[in-house]
């Protein structure tokens, strides 16, 4: 049985991605690989919603945070396992998407992006004033239980890699399952043009709602991973604007509306975002933003369905002498 | 014969544009009409009154016995109204089959069967050789014969055809005419919105006449030709005369 | 109390007029070019820091730097629209929201590379003043900013109503096609468009400087209100832009005076929540369905 080239690439990247904490062991570098799946994972959450179905959130970070709140409040309040706390954050996250999509589905495109950045805004807002409940803005930091694997915490920073490791995988699966079914293809067909997807029997509103509940759940549970590893939250970091970019940046340069698209991105973006900081140190915060909206205009211009083309082009090029195929990947039956 | 669609009385303003008056005509099951008119009549605001994109200030629309107004769009489709548009609309980014199997979802999540309901009716409108190519790289006539594919994978009982034959040569106008009559055999009530009148006079026996936003005449296709009404919205006061039965106006 | 109301409004007012500069170049794009200007606020803030550096080190007035300002960002404006804006066109929405929102990041940080995050601010000898109408007092810098940018609204209604150009313009907007037909130049009418509505922004910047200070970031309030305008005036629509700036800088005043001091904000949500769930398309929307 010859197994197909895909398989064996795949295969041999499943082995690497899971030594590689063993093989390296700077802390520098995991954090670094830790930092990667965790926002490849946020933006495969994204790119479900914005990549396939093309409702462009810049407001993800409303469910970051309410992901983070949630467990955070749970644990500090009520002692309850950040596990279980990430699922009630999911849970919560995806509650909230529904008004928020109630609104925010009203307006198309660019308006549709500007209300979901407001959304993220009011949220972060309502948590700046709540001191008595979620500690204002101030946040806190996270009780030092040691090492507490029943509680998400970990002294071998190896730890929190496979966790991440594992809700990327979980993103992507789930990603791909719904990429070959009936879902993926009313998502596209919202994405490409709503009301011809009406014509034959797409309930938009509806298949809108549940992607938006799915990418909320994931990202959700992104935010209670997020703040575990910093053992910090506050309502700037929870809510932070730059998380709602970089979830949308991700898909765009690596790929939109693509499985591997995202991971793609942030190999890239976090790739760059290294380099930046140990050329320039982490004082000039402005530099890393402005090489990231240098590469976005790029891609916007000259690709703009993201770099996975390229490198399927390069591929296709290289391995099968094939035609260049300079737009979108195409989605076949 | 049944009613496959009744329209009563519908009307629709836009602004202060009166786009249908009180357009009232019925369809029987099985049956095929045409719906003709100048530009500008009020024939495409129809489909779009009948199939839910826009709400009828009054009157009522009932499609096998049961009401639409008031239904969103894909309800329409559950309920067995599929329809084209007249600038066709693929999804650009998917291929033929995938296109047409978006459509054949409607009536069965499972993707082999989709595919294979799908595979059928790209076959039936003669896009098989093309089921893989993007569906942005296909030339206009090969997107409307995707248009068409795509509806009809809904397993409709009533098809709304909006000027499928703009723009094609004599040859292609009778592969169109021939698609039509195949699936007009087939039980499929149609309606269908036209100019070419050699392809109208091939497939329908019923034609409604819109000028204006209102009907203005309603027959065989030798009532309609004849009528002094229809020569002169289309043509003007001008030409209007009386026709004698020699006239070989069919 | 009723003084209290009275001082609300009318400061209110005064800053709506800047909102209107800003809401009203975001509408002109959108209506004309039919994209949405993610960048609008970086544009006022550029018209801020030349204002800033003219008043600081050639001694110019920030009203007079009007006069440098407009003219350099409607070149600017035209730049824009023939290099980047032109090649995104028909692409769809991602590639237009992306860009504009790119460039937003992009001036927002090379301004924080070159100057810093520090505040700027510009002194003149009427900065302190206020006149009194009764017992409202209204600060004559904000006074002067409300009436160039009701001259310049009116400017601009002038120009678009009764000039060739901007008859074109709206003709443009309204149909892109029949307008080609008719031989009006699609990216002659974009550079326009997009060119005087980066003049008004760079125009509110100088209007802002007497008594706002300029930082990066110092666009992104504004741009957040503009957006909110804009859709609450409805899409497109410059009147609705001025109208609904208007009632907006009034309504953040009064929430600022009666809720508390963060309480703008939450207001200005508020609006457009409420627009989102009752009318979308805006006070002067049309029919959707």
């Amino acid at each position: 049985m010859r197994l197909r080239r895909g398989t064996l690439w795949l295969g041999g990247l499943i082995v690497i991605v899971l030594a590689l904490p063993l093989i390296v062991t700077s802390h520098f570098a995991i954090d670094i690989f830790i930092r990667v799946l965790l926002f490849a994972f946020i933006g495969v959450a994204w790119n479900l919603m914005g990549g396939y179905a093309k409702q462009l959130s810049l407001g993800h970070a409303a469910y970051f945070g309410l992901g983070a709140y949630t467990s955070t409040i749970l644990l500090i309040r009520f002692d309850v396992s950040p596990w279980i706390g990430m699922l009630a954050g999911g849970i919560v996250a995806m509650l909230a998407s529904l008004p928020i999509g109630a609104l925010c589905f009203r307006l198309r495109g660019p308006y549709f992006a500007i209300s979901t950045i407001a959304t993220a805004q009011v949220l972060m807002l309502l948590f700046l004033k709540f001191r008595d409940f979620a500690w204002g803005a101030e946040g806190t930091t996270m009780p030092n239980l040691g090492n507490a694997p029943l509680m998400m915490q970990f002294d071998a920073k190896s730890a929190y890699y496979y966790i991440a490791l594992g809700m990327l995988a979980l993103g992507l699966v789930i990603t791909y399952a719904i990429e070959r079914s009936w879902m993926g293809y009313y998502l596209v067909a919202v994405g490409e043009d709503e009301d011809a997807a009406e014509a034959i029997g797409v309930n938009a509103m509806r298949i809108k709602r549940q992607i938006y509940m799915i990418s909320a759940f994931l990202t959700g549970m992104a935010g209670t991973f997020y703040v575990q590893y910093i053992y910090f939250i506050d309502p700037q970091t929870a809510f932070s604007f730059n998380i709602s970019v970089e979830a949308a940046l991700v898909s765009i340069v690596g790929g939109i509306g693509t499985l591997w698209g995202p991971v793609v991105g942030t190999v890239l973006l976090e790739a760059t975002s290294a380099l930046l900081q140990s050329w320039f140190g982490s004082s000039h915060g402005g530099v890393q933003l402005t090489v990231y909206s240098l590469i976005l205009i790029t891609v916007i211009l000259w690709r703009p369905s993201g770099l996975l083309g390229v490198f399927t082009d390069a591929y296709e090029r290289v391995v099968h002498a094939g035609r260049a195929h300079a737009r979108e990947p195409t989605l076949d039956g | 014969m049944a009613e496959a669609l009744i329209i009563r009385n519908i009307s629709k303003r836009f602004g202060g544009l009166r786009a249908v008056q009180d357009l009232d005509f019925s369809v029987g099951e099985g049956e095929t009409v045409a719906l003709i008119g100048p530009n500008g009549a009020g024939k495409t605001t129809s489909f779009n009154l009948i199939t839910g994109f826009h709400r009828p200030d009054s009157g009522s629309v009932l499609a096998f016995g049961r009401e639409l107004v008031g239904l969103r769009p894909h309800d329409v489709c559950t309920h067995g109204l599929a329809r084209t548009f007249q600038v066709a609309r693929p999804f650009g980014r998917m291929t033929v089959l995938a296109n047409v199997m978006t459509g054949a979802f409607l009536r069965s999540r499972k993707p082999e069967i989709a595919r294979e309901r799908a595979r059928e009716t790209i076959e039936f409108v003669g896009l098989s050789a093309k089921q893989h190519t993007a569906a942005r790289d296909l030339t206009t006539i090969d997107q409307r014969r995707l248009e068409m594919a795509r509806a009809l994978a809904t397993n409709p009982r009533l098809l709304l055809l909006d000027e499928v034959m703009a723009g094609l040569n004599p040859a292609e106008i009778d592969q169109a005419v021939t698609l039509i009559g195949k699936l007009s055999k087939s039980g499929l009530t149609i309606v269908i919105v036209e100019h070419v009148m050699r392809a109208i006079m091939a497939v329908a026996r019923h034609i409604v006449v819109l000028d204006h936003g209102q009907k203005i005449a309603e027959g065989t296709p030798r009532d309609v030709v004849a009528n002094q009404d229809v020569i002169r919205a289309y043509l003007g006061t001008g030409y209007a005369h009386v026709a004698t039965p020699g006239d070989g106006a069919c | 109390m009723l003084v209290t109301v009275a001082q609300a409004v009318v400061n209110g007012l005064l800053i709506g007029g800047i909102y209107a500069l800003v809401s009203i170049g975001v509408t002109l794009i959108f209506g004309v070019v039919k994209i949405v200007n993610f960048a609008q606020g970086e544009f006022v803030m550029i018209g801020m820091y030349i204002s800033y550096f003219l008043a600081t080190y050639l001694g110019i007035d920030p009203l007079a730097s009007l006069i440098v300002a407009m003219p350099i960002l409607f070149v600017v404006g035209v730049l824009l629209q023939h290099f980047l804006i032109r090649r995104v066109l028909g692409l769809g929405d991602m590639p237009q929201i992306f860009l504009t929102f790119a460039l937003s990041l992009l001036l927002i940080n090379v301004t924080l590379l070159l100057f810093t995050a520090n505040y700027r601010t510009v002194q003149t000898s009427y900065t302190e003043t206020s006149i009194h109408l009764g017992e409202v007092y209204v600060p004559v810098a904000k006074l002067i900013a409300f009436v160039v940018a009701m001259v310049l609204s009116g400017a601009l209604w002038v120009f678009l109503h009764a000039t060739d150009l901007g008859k074109a313009m709206r003709a443009a907007a309204q149909n892109p096609d029949v307008a080609m037909l008719m031989g009006i130049n699609p990216d002659r009418v974009f550079c326009v468009a997009v060119g005087v509505s980066l003049a008004l922004a760079g125009a509110a910047g100088c209007l802002l400087m007497p008594f706002y200070p300029a930082y990066p970031l110092v666009g992104q309030v504004f741009v957040l209100m503009a957006f909110v305008a804009v859709v609450f005036g409805t899409l497109g629509n410059v009147t609705g832009a001025l109208i609904a700036s208007l009632m907006m800088g009034v309504a953040e005043s009064l929430g600022v005076q009666f809720v508390g001091a963060d309480s703008g904000l939450i207001v200005v949500f508020m609006m457009l929540l409420l627009t989102l769930a009752f009318r979308p398309s805006g006070l002067f929307g049309g029919w959707t369905r």
